[in-house]
């Protein structure tokens, strides 16, 4: 009976230092800033493409060379930098879990 | 391009080579070898998914346990970003997550071809998720789904500029979504023979690049399923943005 309950004791100190171990490895881990890079470049890239195709089918359409161009080139600009604010938001929330 | 002493390119991997010529109606639609990578990986899944989970057992066999697991990280992911009402989406999702995944596996396997290499392919992929969640949008919220573009609490003022910007950013989403697998998938095959290629033209001290693939290897599996893992995330992402507008 004394035994016994020895036994469980100790199976539940072993439990716990594994318990205790699991925790302390699951600290977040660290993004690489490579594909950090990689990622926000996309974004701006992406909405940069898209603004100066809209730019240039403007100009194409109205007879309005450079000024579609350059309008939407700005804009996309814009566009890029608020993707990668939402990019960053994101990432912050998930940080904060 | 064609002379033999420049068949050891290291981009020669991405070539498409036809291996029946069909032609449809002056459109090419020969089945080439990013077909049948694709029609391998298509049977892959479809094998893995019937064999694994046809026992049922109530104490899985290692296989079930793989398949279930990959059935419950989609399941979590979608409850984490869209919550309750994306259960309706989990075939989608879990279709272009098995895809991308295996479609990236293959692609690992020495001679074989990664089709997700191909911009055209992730494209495809890509406007297949901004159609259908724009569609959805407005299945569920008719022309209200525009006032997605109108950031709320703005002055009257700021709405011609924001606008714009906001359709833009909308507009690039498959743009970055494609661009992101292709551009990871191609930099890392890249890599890889570049560095065989190493191997062969240092001799001796050739077992240094060697390792080096060996651990490389490694980090592009890594990748490989980290990039069908952001695919997946972002497509639940715009589903939710589609369904709760703001």
């Amino acid at each position: 009976m004394n035994n016994s309950k020895k036994q469980l004791e100790n199976l539940k100190e072993k439990i716990d230092h594994l318990q205790h171990n699991k925790e302390k490895k699951s600290v977040p881990k660290r993004n690489s800033g490579a594909g950090f890079g990689f990622k926000i470049s996309t974004e701006i890239v992406a909405a940069l493409i898209v603004g100066v195709g809209i730019g240039l089918l403007v100009d194409n359409y109205f007879n309005t060379k450079p000024f579609g161009l350059i309008i939407f080139f700005v804009l996309g600009a814009f566009a890029g930098f608020l993707n990668v604010y939402r990019v960053m938001r994101r990432i912050e929330k998930q940080k904060n879990f | 391009m064609s002379s033999s002493g420049e068949k050891h390119s290291p981009l020669e991997q991405f070539e498409i080579v036809p291996y029946f010529h069909i032609d449809s109606k002056g459109i090419d639609i020969s089945f080439t070898n990013s077909s049948l990578a694709m029609t391998i990986t298509v049977a892959i899944i479809t094998l893995f998914l019937t064999f694994s989970v046809n026992t049922r057992s109530i104490v899985p066999s290692r296989l079930q346990l793989l398949s279930e697991l990959s059935y419950n990280f989609i399941v979590q992911l979608l409850k984490d970003t869209v919550g309750k009402e994306g259960r309706k989406y989990f075939p989608f999702v879990f279709t272009i997550f098995m895809f991308v995944l295996i479609g990236n596996m293959v692609g690992m396997i020495p001679y074989s071809f990664t089709f997700t290499s191909h911009i055209i392919v992730t494209f495809a992929l890509a406007a297949i998720v901004f159609i259908g969640v724009t569609v959805l949008g407005f299945l569920k919220h008719g022309l209200r789904f525009f006032s997605f573009f109108v950031i709320p609490g703005l002055p009257w003022y700021m709405l011609p500029l924001l606008i714009p910007i906001e359709v833009i950013s909308y507009l690039s989403r498959p743009i970055s979504l494609s661009v992101r697998l292709f551009a990871n998938m191609l930099a890392g095959h890249t890599l890889l023979k570049v560095f065989a290629g190493f191997v062969v033209s240092l001799g001796l001290a050739g077992f240094l690049p060697l390792a080096f693939i060996v651990a490389l290897t490694g980090l592009e599996i890594l990748i490989a399923f980290l990039q069908a893992y952001v695919f997946a995330i972002l497509t639940c992402l715009y589903i939710n943005d589609a369904l709760h507008l703001h």
